[in-house]
């Protein structure tokens, strides 16, 4: 695939604090043709999302960005121009992430003419109607207050966890905001957020696919009819907490406890550690992958769980994409740990009365010691020669599978321009197969540690007070099994079992927190 | 659209318990699949195919194994297909668990596999150089699959795991009872997840998994699929070197029929902290490549439920009642459910929505159907098939589904090809035939004790 890059304007510099009040900056291109594609690729990226949103007004970019792809323009009205798009089977829609909102539009090459007016319309002039507005802040509402407590515990902890490592900045909320802040929004608030936020200063054109020379220049010429945005988002410096902080989410017939660990780490894929730090990161935990130490340990050998990953940036949907995706670029960053829902006491003496009917606690305590236990060795020991070697072998062919479609290229391309990169993954080869295993211990020792971290933990509240108490007093948590997988545990296991039980956790407050005040 | 896309992927993930593909993007009208399916056969019945596709040194390798929830006939082993697709990766004599990681991860391939109603796949994405290995070590765990009865019952409890991840939501709570309470005989009875009592009792089962392997993982069960930078020589001549050694079985299951539903059925959940939800689930047809049904019925669901379709625009855009409304019939080997789903936004609304929803379904048995609404959905579902089919694994997704279906690659053909000709009259036909009152499931999500339809 040939890949051509258009640098239009050099004023638009990098990052997010870049953003300037000189006028009349035109917007960079990026683009990526593909004379043979069926189908064609637009992206507009503009440097404005959710760490934007003004105070008290926690959703507005996730709003504003959804009213614009859900409406009508000034030419047709949405009914309009959804009966003009349905047989062309045009694919658009936003994404608003903490610093970044893209809009992307895919459609086939057949269409490229009569669908254009309409990527302009929207863009340009969109119809923002109190009742496109009344419907969809409703869904917001909606997703912040029920939705997110009960459809996926793995993404509840998450987004519980960022509450926490960015608490009291404007990258503590969820994209989709809180429950006060979205019910604050008006439709004017949505319109001047519109006009602050999406301008040609700030925004970076995607194409791939199969577009002839002058389309790149009309929408050029077009977007450059957007004003000058004069927002950014206020990206936070989070600190690490002293020592390791739990927030316990108490919920109703919840079968498992979720668990998500974190804490900030200053690298990025701007920095040429990241890739070293990537080595490390995929050794100990591949997102859904069954290498990973965290994996092996916790899922392979003591069937705990469903998996246990490691991450060193935000990873989108990890409950649904097994590949990482573009569109979520942050420069405020950190390293976490997930473990997939574990048993709790209740489910465990149901199942295995004989031998758990007496137990207190679930299995949250050991996997969380288990995983930090890990995580602790790799920087205490750092990867092996051997080690360092298999995973660097993997990830340079697993890091091609990243862009496997003309959008997800595309997408990258444009993160890349974020990190004030040509194209991160291209380079990344590069960096990897310079990397020297010291490169790799040495960018361990000095991203991660496992002293001072936040711990977030959603489960039942049967679980809640007896899994904070062995929190809170660093008791020893046996792991709890059943007796038809102990009985043929190797006794590697066990002793590392003992290890396990009593491996101090430098807990230094532990609290439970009722579902209902989350988000709030 | 994005939106329509996402609530249809929704409602099709309703269905599954891994399902990765949505009915959404399926179907195309004419040209139909729009590359070269190269096939052929070793003695034994595997069945091979190759599609090349211009994904310069990437490949996807999938095998499908046409057994999935549906093939769990005995009763205590509902779950099983699924708990089989964890225990192949096991390991074998020639590479244990730890060499078949290490052999994964040297490949730098994306790997993993994931069970439905009807399948298994087990799928790779990777360098196409790596061809060789790739079907070695596939074909290896295949025919030598040898795991310790500890590892089968460690297995177990990663897949109760799975099970407690995904009963965190509500909608997988829900469609659990709808299959419950829709067949009494077939298998479809129960989710690919398996009864949850079933699940908990898996770890006593090492000898009955031997049985399942010894049934199912078979020549004559599976087909191998590669799409990518690849020739069909190459992939022919690397099938017959791993696979010609593999025997095949006898094992044909014993389906029961499901007797005609005679009356409508109700499920409901009180759950007061979650947004109120209909699903409305009536008999549908068996995939079939030769009868327009299914794609007279698909065509139907996609205008009924189109954001611009009337009744979306009155629920969703101009009343405000509802948030999301869906449907699409499911494309499974043996009669299943077609459902339409809806997200309410006040429970009370609930029998509203069903009574509105219902006069669509009746409306569509008699009003004449637009002429150009009906070349226009034609075409809207060939663009969104056209524009999906753009990656290697995505293509392979794509085609792996007629593969289980009918067991024949070239079905995919057969099948888009009759999308052409559906006329006005198959539709209301269609809808005559599968919308009947008698037929249907009512499964809702409210904070009362009942959904209030019944």
């Amino acid at each position: 695939m040939k890949q051509t890059f258009l640098r239009a304007s050099l004023g638009l510099l990098l990052g997010a604090a870049t953003i300037t009040a000189r006028p009349a900056l035109a917007a960079d291109v990026v683009e990526l043709k593909q004379p043979n594609a069926a189908k064609v690729v637009v992206m507009l990226r503009f440097q404005n999302g959710s760490a934007s949103d003004p105070k008290g007004k926690e959703g507005l970019a996730y709003l504003t960005s959804q009213l614009v792809t859900e409406g009508g323009t000034k030419e047709l009205t949405a009914s309009q121009l959804k009966d003009k798009l349905y047989p062309m089977a045009v694919r658009y829609g936003a994404r608003t992430d903490k610093e970044v909102t893209t809009f992307t539009f895919e459609f086939h090459r057949d269409f490229l003419d009569q669908f254009y007016p309409v990527l302009k319309g929207l863009m340009l002039t969109p119809s923002f109607t109190p009742e496109d507005f009344a419907r969809l802040k409703s869904n917001q509402l909606n997703y912040v207050e029920q939705v997110i407590r009960a459809s996926s515990d793995e993404d509840y902890s998450k987004f519980a966890l960022e509450d926490q490592l960015f608490r009291g900045t404007r990258y503590q909320h969820m994209t989709r905001g809180t429950a006060a802040g979205v019910q604050s929004l008006t439709l004017d608030d949505v319109k001047k957020f519109y006009a602050a936020a999406y301008g040609k200063n700030n925004l970076t054109i995607g194409l791939s696919g199969n577009y002839p020379e002058s389309f790149v220049q009309k929408l050029k010429k077009d977007m450059d009819a957007l004003p000058t945005a004069t927002v950014k988002p206020d990206v936070p410096k989070a600190a690490a907490p002293k020592g390791v902080q739990v927030e316990i989410v108490s919920k109703p017939d919840a079968l498992g406890s979720a668990v998500y660990a974190g804490f900030p780490i200053e690298t990025t894929r701007a920095k040429d550690d990241f890739a070293a730090l990537m080595v490390a990161n995929s050794f100990l935990g591949e997102h859904r992958k069954s290498y990973g130490k965290l994996y092996d340990k916790i899922r392979t050998a003591r069937s705990m769980n469903y998996g246990d990953y490691s991450y060193i940036e935000w990873y989108e949907a990890g409950g649904n994409n097994m590949l990482p995706v573009p569109g979520v670029p942050r420069h405020a960053n950190y390293a976490s740990i997930w473990i997939r829902p574990v048993q709790i006491a209740e489910g465990l003496r149901k199942q295995y009365p004989a031998e758990l009917g007496d137990l207190k606690v679930g299995q949250a305590p050991f996997a969380l010691r288990l995983a930090l236990r890990e995580m602790d060795g790799l920087v205490k020991n750092g990867m092996s020669k051997e080690d360092f070697e298999l995973t660097r072998t993997f990830l340079r062919s697993y890091t091609k599978l990243y862009g496997l479609t003309s959008a997800k290229q595309l997408g990258f391309l444009l993160d890349s321009k974020f990190y004030g990169r040509k194209d991160w993954l291209q380079e990344l080869d590069g960096q990897l197969a310079k990397l020297t295993l010291d490169d790799v211990n040495k960018a361990i020792k000095k991203y991660w540690q496992v002293q001072n971290m936040y711990v977030t933990i959603v489960t039942d509240d049967s679980e809640a007070q007896p899994l904070a108490e062995v929190l809170k007093t660093n008791t020893a948590s046996p792991m709890s099994y059943a007796k038809v997988v102990r009985e043929g545990l190797p006794k590697e296991i066990l002793a590392e079992d003992e290890q396990v039980a009593t491996y101090k956790l430098n807990v230094t407050n532990v609290k439970v927190v009722d579902t209902k005040d989350t988000f709030k | 659209m994005k939106h329509a896309f996402r609530s249809l992927g929704l409602a099709a993930s309703l269905l599954t318990a891994a399902a990765p593909t949505t009915r959404a993007q399926q179907a195309a009208a004419k040209g139909a699949f729009p590359y070269a399916i190269e096939q052929s056969q070793l003695p034994n019945g595997l069945k091979i195919v190759t599609v090349p596709y211009a994904s310069p040194g990437l490949a996807s390798v999938f095998l499908v194994v046409r057994a999935g929830s549906r093939d769990e006939v005995e009763a205590g082993k509902t779950g099983f297909a699924h708990f089989f697709e964890h225990v192949m990766f096991r390991g074998t004599e020639k590479y244990s668990k730890e060499q078949y990681d290490e052999v994964l991860k040297s490949l730098g391939a994306a790997a993993n596999a994931n069970t439905s109603l009807d399948r298994t796949v087990y799928h790779m994405t990777g360098n196409a150089r790596m061809l060789d290995k790739m079907l070695e070590v596939e074909a290896d765990r295949f025919q030598h699959l040898k795991y310790s009865e500890h590892d089968f019952k460690t297995e177990a409890g990663a897949v109760k795991g799975e099970y407690t991840k995904n009963s965190a939501s509500l909608y997988t709570q829900l469609n659990e009872k709808v299959a419950d309470a829709a067949f009494d005989q077939h298998t479809y009875e129960h989710t690919t997840m398996g009864f949850f009592k079933d699940v908990v009792d898996m770890p006593n089962q090492y000898a009955y998994s031997k049985t399942f392997f010894d049934r199912f993982y078979r020549p004559e069960y599976t087909t191998l699929l590669v799409v990518g930078d690849v020739k069909a020589a190459e992939v022919n001549q690397l099938a017959q070197k791993y696979f010609s050694g593999w025997q095949r079985g006898s094992y044909v299951p014993n389906m029961k029929a499901e007797p005609a539903q005679t009356a409508p059925r109700y499920v409901h959940i009180q759950n007061a902290n979650f947004p109120p939800f209909l699903s409305l689930s009536y008999k549908g047809p068996a995939f079939s490549d030769q009868s327009k049904d299914l794609p007279a019925l698909d065509v139907l669901m996609t205008m009924l439920f189109a954001e611009n379709s009337e009744l979306y625009q009155q629920l969703v855009v101009k009343e405000q009642k509802v948030r999301f409304v869906g449907g699409a019939p499911n494309m499974t080997r043996d009669p299943y459910l077609t459902s339409i789903r809806a997200s309410v936004v006040k429970a009370d609304d609930i029998p509203y929505v069903k009574q509105r929803i219902v006069q669509a379904l009746e409306d569509a048995k008699t009003k004449p159907i637009d002429q150009k609404k009906l070349a226009d959905t034609k075409s809207a579902l060939k663009y969104g098939n056209l524009m999906s089919l753009d990656a290697p694994d995505n293509i392979a997704n794509a085609l792996s589904e007629f593969i289980w279906l009918s067991g024949d690659a070239q079905s995919v053909n057969r099948y888009y090809g009759l999308y052409d000709q559906v006329t006005a009259a198959d539709i209301q036909a269609a809808a005559q035939k599968y919308f009947v009152p008698e037929h249907l499931t009512v499964g809702t999500i409210g904070p009362k004790d009942t959904g209030g339809v019944q």
